[in-house]
């Protein structure tokens, strides 16, 4: 498989991110039934599927509704018609995922964002005695959903802006749009919260004014 | 500063990213992949079949099994007609043909139409694919079974629909529309004219007649017209200013000066979000005026590599599905994959 040579040979090929992150030899394989392959995709994709689920879900339930992704995704694959779309597909599945967690947890209550935060304090606390990383992820968690999701994929999961692209299936100047005007906002956001003090930190007001018709 | 860091991890360290990546990592999480049922064992199609299977005993166990798959499978036919979806009243006495639905729910078939009065209100649910809640003064007719693709038609009234099905599996057809669900939540309005308006609460909705398209993110709503298909998509927030020039715009009544005067307005007004509604105009305004449309869409989300004014000015549909995706509205892969498998259904059908 290509994925299998070392970064540096592939680049020197002169292979682009998508040829790179083509896994369409390894999703064959696993529609054919082979175990063990799908389990690499596991490997490849795990972190991707994370992050989606840690943006829309609890912290501790993270690490079950990822397998319970793969789980759902197994048995469908023989749908899936163009092989190198798999990301884009998995990550699909893992929104309804979460779509489908909320809708069986919580049908009557709206978990609002205090909430939320207090209970994912109590889930890290659990695992790992961590305040200070959950205070991050409650702050990103409350921009929007585009920006968190591709913010959590690149400083959780340690995905590159060119994988968050291949993998996911966003373009890759979405994605960097995303990390940039993310950022900033998370930036701005920590300031407010005294966790950082950033001269390039803006406001959510200032991302969103208007540009006057012609300006470039 | 540059973000090549934060975009690939080259170029000069952000101190502060470098710091966020140390505390957030810690809650990555490591666990190694479980191991996973065999495909053939998840109702994955396999293709290793050996001849040693082929022992006379077998054959005879395989033939009964066939024959009980067999029957199993018209019983479920029979039955998907005959039963249908599950309907449940929630207010006052809905009606299925002819049949009252009471508290202890009732059955939709194949071809049978549930209705709604004034003082009633129903609950459809499928555990695959969702739940559907139906309004007061509402009829919708069912055009194939659970099992078949999932497809209703509105004839008049309000439904709210929650889909937990993979994308492009619920389809609600609409005297002005063809709406299918690409993620969560939407609700879906038809007056006695045939006009509607749809509201997206999550996920994202596609709209199509004949070759007219709309996508309706979360957040966003369209008009229909009875026949003209979806007009264009605007989000709910968007300044008064736009939303009043879109309906200028859209008023077959409104002449070419008040058109003109309304895209000026409209563009002026639009915000980076509102990328959704000029990216839509690209395709409904007539070319001399497609030029300022992306100008103000180029000035608001950048085309990606590749798209081109002269492209976007021709509707070159692979450029405009490649900016589409650039503003992360929703991926078009997956509209465009329904759109081929539904193409094929259609055909499969005739």
């Amino acid at each position: 498989l290509n994925d299998s040579l070392p970064l540096d040979r592939q680049n020197v090929r002169g292979r682009s991110d998508a040829d790179r992150f083509d896994d369409s030899a390894l999703v064959r394989a696993a529609r054919a039934g082979d175990r063990a392959a799908f389990g690499q995709l596991y490997d490849r994709y795990g972190r991707m599927v994370q992050g989606i689920l840690l943006a829309r879900v609890p912290l501790g339930e993270v690490d079950d509704l990822v397998q319970d992704v793969f789980l759902r995704a197994l048995p469908r694959l023989h749908t899936l018609r163009e092989l190198d779309r798999f990301g884009g597909w998995l990550a699909t599945i893992a929104r309804n995922c979460a779509c489908d967690y909320h809708r069986n947890s919580v049908p009557e209550v709206e978990l609002n964002a205090d909430l939320a935060e207090k209970a994912d304090r109590q889930l890290v606390a659990g695992r790992a005695p961590d305040p200070e990383a959950a205070s991050i992820l409650a702050v990103i968690r409350s921009l929007p959903e585009a920006y968190c999701e591709t913010l959590l994929l690149r400083l959780v999961e340690g995905m590159t802006g060119p994988e968050i692209a291949a993998r996911t299936g966003l373009t890759p100047g979405s994605v960097r749009v995303n990390l940039h005007r993310g950022m900033q906002l998370l930036r701005g956001k920590l300031v407010l919260t005294g966790s950082v003090t950033h001269e390039n930190a803006t406001t959510p007001d200032s991302l969103g004014k208007p540009n006057t018709l012609g300006e470039k | 500063m540059s973000d090549d860091y934060l975009w690939d991890g080259s170029g000069k360290p952000d101190p502060e990213v470098e710091k966020l990546e140390s505390v957030l990592g810690r809650l990555r999480l490591e666990r190694p992949a479980p191991v996973f049922p065999a495909a053939e064992a998840m109702g994955a199609h396999s293709t290793r079949f050996s001849v040693r299977w082929l022992r006379p005993g077998m054959v005879a166990a395989f033939a009964v099994v066939l024959i009980a798959a067999g029957l199993g499978l018209l019983w479920r036919w029979q039955t998907d007609v005959a039963s249908g979806w599950d309907v449940t009243s929630v207010t006052g006495v809905p009606r299925v043909g002819k049949q009252s639905v009471g508290s202890e729910g009732g059955r939709l078939g194949l071809g049978q139409a549930l209705e709604t009065d004034g003082n009633s209100s129903a609950e459809i649910r499928i555990e695959e694919i969702g739940k559907i809640q139906v309004d007061p003064d509402t009829r919708l007719r069912v055009l194939s079974s659970p099992s078949g693709g999932s497809r209703l038609a509105l004839e008049r009234g309000t439904i709210h629909a929650r889909i937990w099905a993979l994308p492009g599996i619920f389809v609600v057809d609409t005297p002005s529309a063809r709406a299918v669900d690409l993620g969560c939540a939407y609700t879906l309005h038809v007056d006695d004219s045939g006009d509607g308006l749809i509201r997206t609460t999550m996920g994202w909705v596609g709209f199509k007649l004949g070759d007219r398209e709309a996508f309706i993110p979360a957040g966003a709503a369209c008009v229909t017209r009875a026949k003209n298909g979806p007009r264009t998509p605007y989000f709910e927030d968007a300044p008064e200013g736009l939303r009043t020039a879109l309906t200028k715009m859209d008023l077959p009544t409104s002449t070419e000066d008040e058109r003109n005067t309304a895209l000026r307005t409209l563009l002026a007004e639009s915000r980076p979000r509102d990328a959704l509604t000029l990216w839509h105009l690209l395709s409904r305004v007539e070319e001399p005026k497609r030029g300022a449309v992306f100008d103000r869409l180029a000035s608001l989300v950048p085309p990606p590599t590749g798209v081109t004014r002269e492209g976007i000015l021709r509707l070159d549909r692979g450029m405009l599905d490649r900016w589409w995706d650039a503003l992360d509205l929703g991926n078009i892969w997956l509209w465009r994959h329904w759109e081929r498998s539904w193409s094929e259904h259609e055909q499969g059908q005739k």
